[in-house]
């Protein structure tokens, strides 16, 4: 089961402060959704609904109660005394032997392809931009069906942009995927994406 | 050039800082022995080269190294199993409200009472063989208990929330989340909890007699008015928590080195 992500007639606030009012949207399964919209307009809010960390005040999150998840938070959100090897291996449980050798070759090929240093460094050790990277390959990597991404390239120069784009790009092929970003450049690497846009309270396509 | 300058004016420092320190204990060290020469009376205080000898008198026989094992042994006993069940109630306590509250009252009792009224009451209850255990468990429980708990509370939440959405459960988030967010905490615990056990495993020996125990050979120490051999017995008391404190912090570090640097 993958996909099949939905919200209906959903109020969000925050005290006083109404996120979203009356939201209803309908999430086509193994596409990827871009959600454009300024800051502080609820992006997140959505993401964190759909992800089940947040309950709507009112109306119905739907999710496919088999899915699995993955994320790109705000933050890094890493375990900074493991590798970067280690933390993109987290939510795979324990791995031995043979399976632990393929799975760490992928990860040492992913690192390479996005410009980390593969390394016994704990990430508390690494910068800002490759945690970052880092975080971003522990999603990509996960075995999940949705994909959830909050500004992932936010500070990030062109190349390297492009580097992360050609790996991930292929990886959410057939995936569930919302990829929450203000960054209208963006835009062009999903061309086949649905752009929802979250404002005012609401998100419409 | 300017780190290097810096580096060396560190080095530096540190080697002047350890001259300092080392000169002040050779200053005490030797008022101490000019007091002993100028009371020239055994029983009230002995120097440091008497010490020493006797000292050297008493590693040389296997009954100290009997002793030492014994002592060591129960007390280690004791601490290895306030640890365990310190750590294991703090995971309990932070999950349920209620066990907190029901333990609360407990650690507050055993961190409140001294140590000689435990070691009275526990008297009743097991024998003398038995007591350092108990009392080196009591000691350390609170402390492991307190520690543990309070690393848990710290664990940052976003990492649990990651953990969540990830489907990160079970023993596996205990591993990869909560252990190295309690490990600094869990590290002072057990080496201000080793310290503890220890010295009142040792007290708790001299009142309750054991045979062949540290303990013993202060109170025979005591009752001999064998000064030297009380002085020697402390100097190996302290020497064996150092060396015991050192080699469990280096061995913990090193353990966590080797478990950050897994690939």
């Amino acid at each position: 089961m993958t996909g099949g992500f939905a919200l209906r007639r959903v109020d969000k606030a925050y005290g006083d402060l109404v996120v979203l009012s009356g939201v209803t949207a309908e999430f086509a399964p193994a596409r990827a959704h871009v959600l454009m919209g300024p800051s502080g307009a609820g992006k997140t809010t959505l993401l964190r609904l759909l992800m089940g960390l947040e309950e709507p005040d009112v109306g119905l999150v739907e999710r496919p109660g088999s899915a699995r998840l993955a994320a790109t938070f705000q933050e890094d959100r890493l375990l900074d005394g493991l590798t970067a090897t280690a933390n993109i291996r987290a939510p795979h449980g324990r791995m031995r032997g043979a399976e632990l050798a393929a799975f760490l070759a992928r990860e040492r090929a992913a690192l390479a392809s996005v410009g980390l240093p593969v390394d016994a460094r704990p990430v508390r050790e690494l910068s800002g931009g490759q945690r970052r990277r880092v975080s971003i390959l522990r999603c990509a990597l996960a075995d999940a069906d949705a994909l959830f991404f909050d500004e992932p390239l936010k500070g990030m120069d062109d190349a390297t942009v492009g580097r992360v784009m050609a790996f991930l790009l292929p990886e959410m092929e057939g995936r569930t995927v919302f990829w929450v970003t203000h960054d209208e450049r963006e835009l062009a690497w999903f061309p086949r994406a649905e752009r929802w846009h979250v404002a005012g309270g609401t998100t419409r396509r | 050039m300017q780190g290097e300058k810096n580096l060396g004016s560190q080095g530096g420092g540190r080697f002047r800082a350890w001259a300092s320190r080392l000169a002040a204990v050779a200053f005490w060290l030797a008022v101490w022995e000019l007091a002993a020469r100028a009371i020239d009376l055994k029983i009230i205080l002995v120097g440091p080269s008497q010490v020493l000898v006797r000292l050297a008198e008493l590693v040389a026989t296997g009954e100290f190294w009997a002793s030492v094992a014994l002592s060591f042994g129960r007390i280690a006993l004791g601490f290895l199993a306030a640890l365990l069940l310190g750590a294991a109630l703090a995971a309990l306590a932070s999950r349920w409200r209620a066990v907190r509250e029901l333990v609360a009252p407990v650690m507050g009792a055993v961190k409140a009472v001294p140590v000689a009224s435990f070691v009275i009451l526990v008297l009743l209850w097991v024998s003398s063989r038995e007591l350092s255990i108990v009392i080196a468990f009591l000691m350390a429980l609170p402390v492991v208990y307190t520690n543990v708990l309070e690393g848990i509370e710290q664990t940052d939440p976003t990492l649990v929330e990651m953990a969540e959405v990830f489907g990160i459960r079970g023993w596996e988030r205990v591993r990869l989340v909560y252990a190295s967010q309690v490990l600094p905490y869990a590290r002072a615990a057990i080496s201000l909890g080793l310290g503890l056990s220890w010295k009142a495993g040792i007290a708790a020996e001299v009142i309750g007699l054991p045979d062949f125990t540290i303990g013993e050979h202060l109170y025979d120490a005591k009752v001999y008015l064998d000064t030297p051999s009380l002085f020697a017995w402390t100097v190996a008391i302290v020497a064996l928590s150092a060396l015991v404190e050192w080699v469990v912090s280096h061995g913990m570090a090193a353990a966590q080195a080797r478990w950050e640097a897994r690939p």
